[in-house]
């Protein structure tokens, strides 16, 4: 065979006489992005995102058509290269109709993989369930209970008819594979020499924990209180989160060589300093302890109490006397926590007291309907004006009432007093549950924000000292929700991994397709209603921290977890379109526009063809009439409406069909799905 | 002896030749003196229905807009040979200056002979050319004499005849094809309709020389089956052709062996591209291959083939008659010989128009086609059709010559040649023909399926007064992606008319975009409707006519149009009978 040699990005390589430049390339290990080029299918050239430039020729070549010829110069990342490629890829991403990944793993602040795990809870396979949540999520028991869960706020199948019980089925899983014989451990790669010391063994402090020992770090994590859980232990009440799920998880991390220290405070009994310098990296993530007060006149009186002061002392054993009536500020979870703690420790006259309304009110909405069945009056549309006492000591609250006035700049209307108008509430004991704020001595090394929280990078959760990273409610925008600060502890874990391997520390968010929910057709859907968790009576429930939920039975949770409409896209980890769209900056919005026809689906015997994802390579058609000896398939319409169907969906044609499912092997996309 | 013929194209019959016909015959008595017969297209649109009436050879009267009342007359004037009977009807001196100022090689027989009349084609030179070609040349030299010529491909890409001609002598493999293609589907060309209607034995001329140049044993015409007259008339020569010795074993006693088929296409535009061209003669979907290999490698059935367009075969049979001497002698130092424009839209005198190269757009549009119609003022010139650009009134004075052209952002093209005036809008006109090539696109390649896409969703928006700030330049971006990415001539030409009425017309997409006025007017969506009082007599015509029940009033008070309600349909305006309703 006849050698001939030619210039690749500068490189001299050698490939044999008639080889097309794409082959040449691949030969010598040179990536040219392509889409419809397959070595055993004759050359097609439709994708248009292998074209070069070569020296002397005015216009781009495709290389899988282009013969090389000896001496050739050929350059496959110019900019008029990438130029060309980046329409290529903004006009293919634009008439794209599939989702990547699901939207509710889209809006999961830790980003798991909900479809998947949900697949093998339906599957009956819990384990395997886990261990797909514990990659991201290493408290799924827990946070299974606690979670407001954002993902289901997303889920499409409530355009079917409500959305899929997401939390609810990670913690069933969970239970599952805990009581199971053999639970899910991971493989924990060699240990590596490197050391990590986290402050803070709340949910953000523990899973960073997790995914750091995972990876062979000698993990250490300090915490002040005297039993590791952070909020998930001293903030939510017993009744949500039993303590002995949560002690259970945290036994499992600390099974992966964790070193566990309690009652350590960093400002007391360790600085900061020194914590630096004992460990190769410092991840801070202290949380959010510090309840902010009612900020009206008398908030300092004796029986004005925070919330996560009271939820903190009732986790610790105590069971403090609230009185006869007690009145909680605020409309948010801790609110809801408080007051129906403050029931089960007796109270009889439980008030919330909102200067909003319900429907604005951030707690969730199970939270405030489970507060009401435990007889909680909330106070809508109030807002203290001033805490009446008598010797020191709280008696009254006088409620200015609320009115809700024009939207603000977020959307929502804001409350205005109505002028003259007050209510006198008869208390014993006022709560604050209206926030919290950090408590960040000690760390007076961090840059603050001027809320008063550690500045950290909102990608990779660096601080202002190298080496040291910060996660979690310590953080920039201040408390928010456990699965937040999962979410960036595993941000943490990845950004620290980078760090102590000396590798950039970049996180770049992905692109993904995404579809218009309006462009799908629910109806054709069976409405299967969604599992209802069973709860324990609220009589009973008022009298002790029992869990309030019982927890799905097996048959409901295998019929719920095969609600999932499983949008995201099966071929998601082998897509090359993705792969190329990830590869170089583009925006295929500004191109938005019409779509090749895609709702219908059709199947060929056990292939199905989802016509949203088909870009057209002709790939399944070219196999199955070059490779196949077949050609059942070929292109219909003309355009912008031309779609891959059986040649003339002639029913003869179509019986030809061998099931080989070399089409769909090929197939660079999702379009093709092998129907089990 | 006194002949009358009818010009009897395709153009003539839609005009209302064939009444005419029939109104002379039945004018006509058992006997006259004179003779009836048909002629092709001469190509002067704007005159149909034309009746030539001869004597022998001389042409005594061209008669133009015949209508049957006037059957009559022409019976009684070749009667008795009184042309005075028909002066009414015969062209004038300024029309006829319309053929009197071109130089016709490729369209030289049409309307002058008989198309289905093979010795009517011999007797005014007809196969001569191949004649000689068969008794006194090689291959080589007919390839010699074409290359001398300077002769061009006339389908649009301009490509020397010459060297595809000696890429497929040179390639080894048999048989060989020569095919021609006669899909023509620029909007607004018809040369290549005209030829085969009008004057079919000069294609099968043409055709034959270039078959014995490169020694292909098989002629393939792809016509598309939107031209019935075509292929009737082509079928019939082919026939008699081959009665003649002219096609089929041994022709003229030569020992060149060549026979010829008719393949007719559905009408895709694409097919059009000579791969995708291949491709359907093969029985497959009309999409492009990629090149190469070239056809005269690997081409129909993967046999060395050559394609050529029917005004390309055209001028063969004449330059070897007359010599490639003669014939590089007209045009200019990059283009020679003639070319035939399809003269259409917005122009006083339309048809088709054969001038040598290096005439300017000027000389084609006023000194030939009179210039703008209605009194209204010139704007642009559309020239190569969809796949090619408009050139402004300040280019006029470009000459006619690939290089010239092309350096406007336009190109020669088949030589569609649509004249625009001030009311035409040039978003609306970009639109127009994205429209087409989207829809024309035959889906293979990125670029052009889901790009020509794209650009006609910017355009209808921007049209629609829904333009948003950076449209253009999107469509500029857009436009170069498309022309670098695409994978046949289609989609690499289709951003041309974007992008050269974007170059000189900037202003008016701006308007669109930022006034949200259409400076023509043109724009439906963009006109508002309104009544001026002053003229208004309130006879309330408007009223009742608006679909919409957009216009109140009074009857006897000046009306009012509800711009809300308005639908824009123009009834109102086309309706009043006091000019009362503007439009902006």
């Amino acid at each position: 065979m006849e050698q001939i040699k030619l210039t690749i990005n500068g490189r001299e390589v050698t490939g044999n006489k008639g080889q097309s430049i794409l082959e040449i390339a691949i030969a010598n290990g040179i990536s040219i992005p392509n889409l419809c080029y397959n070595k055993n299918l004759k050359v097609y050239g439709a994708c248009g995102l292998c074209v070069v430039e070569v020296e002397k020729v005015p216009k781009l070549l495709r290389a899988c058509a282009t013969v090389a010829t000896d001496g050739m110069v050929v350059t496959t990342n110019t900019p008029r290269v990438m130029q060309a490629r980046k329409i290529a890829l903004e006009l293919l991403m634009s008439d794209h109709e599939g989702d990547c990944k699901g939207p509710c793993h889209l809006n999961c602040p830790a980003r798991t993989d909900i479809q998947g795990y949900v697949k093998q809870i339906a599957l009956g396979n819990d384990t395997e369930a886990v261990k797909i949540i514990k990659d991201k999520i290493s408290l799924p028991a827990s946070i299974g209970r606690v979670c407001p869960h954002p993902c289901e706020e997303e889920c499409r199948r409530q355009f079917v008819e409500q959305p899929l019980s997401i939390a609810y089925l990670k913690a069933f899983a969970a239970d599952n594979d805990m009581a199971s014989a053999d639970p899910f451990k991971p493989v924990v790669a060699a240990a590596n020499g490197k050391k990590v010391g986290i402050v803070g063994g709340g949910p953000a402090g523990l899973n960073a924990a997790y995914q750091l020992a995972v990876k062979g770090y000698a993990v250490t994590v300090m915490d002040m209180m005297p039993e590791m859980g952070g909020m998930l232990r001293y903030g939510i009440p017993e009744y949500r989160l039993p303590k002995a799920v949560l002690a259970a998880e945290i036994k499992q991390i600390e099974a992966l060589g964790v070193t566990m220290c309690n009652n350590v405070k960093v400002g007391k009994d360790v600085t900061l300093e020194a914590l630096r310098e004992s460990y190769d990296a410092v991840l801070v993530a202290v949380g959010a302890w510090k309840s902010t007060g009612v900020g009206c006149e008398g908030d300092k009186l004796d029986g004005v109490l925070g919330g996560i002061d009271v939820l903190r002392e009732v986790n610790l054993g105590a069971r403090p006397n609230l009185g006869k009536n007690v009145a909680v500020v605020g409309g948010g979870n801790v609110a809801m926590d408080a007051c129906r703690t403050a029931v089960r420790l007796g109270a009889e006259n439980v008030y919330v007291i909102y200067r909003r309304t319900r429907a604005e009110a951030p707690a969730e909405d199970l939270e405030i309907e489970e507060a009401i069945e435990e007889g909680v009056d909330f106070k809508w549309l109030t807002n203290p004006a001033e805490i009446i006492g008598e010797n020191g000591k709280v008696t009254k609250v006088k409620l200015q009432v609320m009115e809700l006035g024009e939207p603000d700049a977020s959307g929502r209307r804001s409350p205005v007093p109505v002028e003259g108008k007050f209510e006198i509430l008869d208390v014993d004991t006022v709560i604050s549950a209206i926030g919290q704020r950090c408590a960040l001595e000690g760390f007076e090394a961090l840059e603050l924000t001027k809320k008063g929280t550690i500045v950290a990078d909102e990608a990779v959760c660096t601080t202002n000292l190298p080496g040291v990273f910060a996660a979690g409610d310590a953080t920039n925008r201040g408390p928010s929700i456990a699965v937040r600060a999962i979410g960036e502890a595993n941000d943490a874990a990845a950004a620290i991994d980078a760090y102590l391997s000396g590798k950039a520390l970049i996180k770049v968010e992905p692109y993904y397709s995404k579809r218009n929910k309006d462009d799908i057709d629910f109806s054709a859907y069976e409405k299967k209603a969604r599992a209802e968790m069973s709860c324990k009576d609220p009589a009973y429930r008022k009298g002790n921290f029992d869990a309030v939920i019982n927890g799905f039975t097996e048959e409901q949770a295998r019929q719920e977890a095969a609600r999932c409409l499983e949008c995201g896209c099966h071929d998601y980890e082998e897509c090359r379109l993705i792969d190329f769209a990830n590869n170089q900056p583009i925006n295929p919005s500004r191109l938005d526009g019409g779509k090749h026809s895609c709702f219908k689906e059709q199947k060929l015997v056990t292939i199905e063809r989802d016509q949203g994802k088909c870009i057209l390579c002709n790939m399944c058609v070219r196999t199955c009439r070059e490779e196949a000896q077949k050609g059942i398939l070929g292109l219909v319409h003309r355009g912008f409406q031309t779609v891959i169907k059986p040649e003339f969906m002639d029913p003869a044609t179509i019986a030809d069909c061998v099931n080989c499912h070399k089409c769909a092997d090929v197939c660079p996309t999702g379009a093709l799905k092998i129907l089990k | 002896m006194i002949r009358v013929i009818i010009g009897e194209g395709s153009c003539g019959i839609a005009a209302g030749a064939a009444k005419v016909h029939e109104a002379i015959v039945a004018a006509m008595g058992q006997s006259e003196p004179f003779a009836l017969g048909s002629t092709g297209c001469i190509g002067m649109c704007f005159l149909e229905p034309i009746v030539d009436v001869y004597e022998d050879k001389t042409l005594l009267r061209r008669l133009v807009r015949v209508s049957p009342a006037d059957a009559e007359a022409i019976v009684d004037a070749a009667r008795t040979g009184d042309m005075s009977k028909v002066d009414s009807i015969t062209i004038s001196d300024d029309d006829a200056e319309f053929l009197s100022k071109q130089t016709r090689i490729a369209l030289r027989h049409c309307g002058l002979i008989d198309p289905t009349s093979l010795e009517d084609y011999r007797a005014n030179d007809g196969y001569e050319g191949l004649a000689k070609v068969l008794s006194t040349m090689t291959p080589e030299q007919v390839i010699e004499e074409i290359k001398v010529s300077g002769l061009a491909g006339r389908g649009g890409a301009g490509f020397p005849t010459w060297f595809k001609w000696n890429a497929a002598r040179q390639s080894t493999g048999e048989p060989k094809y020569l095919i021609c293609n006669a899909d023509e589907g620029d909007p607004g060309a018809f040369m290549d309709r005209a030829v085969i209607e009008s004057d079919p034995h000069n294609l099968i001329e043409g055709m034959l020389i270039g078959a014995y140049a490169i020694g292909a044993s098989e002629m393939i015409v792809y016509v598309r089956a939107e031209y019935p007259l075509a292929i009737v008339n082509l079928t019939r020569a082919i026939e008699q052709a081959r009665a003649a010795n002219l096609l089929g074993e041994n022709i003229l006693g030569s020992g060149f062996s060549c026979d010829m088929r008719i393949k007719a296409g559905a009408g895709a535009f694409v097919c059009g591209e000579e791969t995708a061209l291949i491709e359907s003669l093969e029985g497959k979907r009309g999409m492009p291959r990629l090149k190469p290999p070239f056809p005269a490698q690997k081409g129909y059935m993967d046999a060395p083939s050559n394609i050529n367009n029917v005004e390309t075969f055209a001028n063969v049979g004449w330059i070897m008659n007359n010599g490639g001497a003669a014939f590089s002698a007209m045009g200019t130092e990059t283009s020679k010989g003639t070319k035939v424009f399809a003269l259409t839209g917005k122009i006083c005198k339309g048809g088709l128009v054969e001038i040598p190269m290096g005439k300017t757009l000027r000389d084609v549009i006023f000194g030939i086609g009179g210039g703008v119609r209605d009194g209204k003022s010139f704007k642009a010139v559309q020239m190569g059709g969809p796949s090619g650009g408009c050139i402004p009134e300040s280019l006029l004075d470009t000459i006619i010559d690939y290089k010239a052209l092309g350096a406007t952002g336009a190109i020669m093209g088949s030589g569609g040649m649509v004249v625009m005036d001030e009311t035409t809008c040039m978003v609306g006109m970009a639109k127009f023909f994205l429209d087409f090539t989207a829809q024309e696109s035959c889906g293979k390649c990125v670029h052009c399926r889901i790009g020509t896409k794209r650009l006609q969703e910017i355009l209808t928006r921007i049209v629609n007064g829904e333009g948003k700030e950076g449209d253009v330049e999107l469509l500029e971006e857009l436009c170069v992606g498309i022309k670098d990415g695409a994978l046949c001539g289609l989609g690499q030409t289709a951003p041309n008319p974007v992008l050269t009425t974007i170059r000189y017309f900037r202003d008016e997409y701006d308007a669109h975009i930022r006034n949200k006025k259409c400076p023509a007017g043109e724009c439906v969506a963009l006109r508002t409707y309104s009544i001026d009082p002053d003229k208004c007599k309130g006879c309330t015509v408007c009223a009742k006519k608006c679909p919409a029940n957009a216009i109140t009033g009074e009857k006897k008070q000046p009306h009012q149009i509800n711009a809300d309600l308005c639908i824009r349909c123009d009834q109102c305006r086309k309706n009043c009978k006091f000019d009362a309703i503007t439009v902006e």
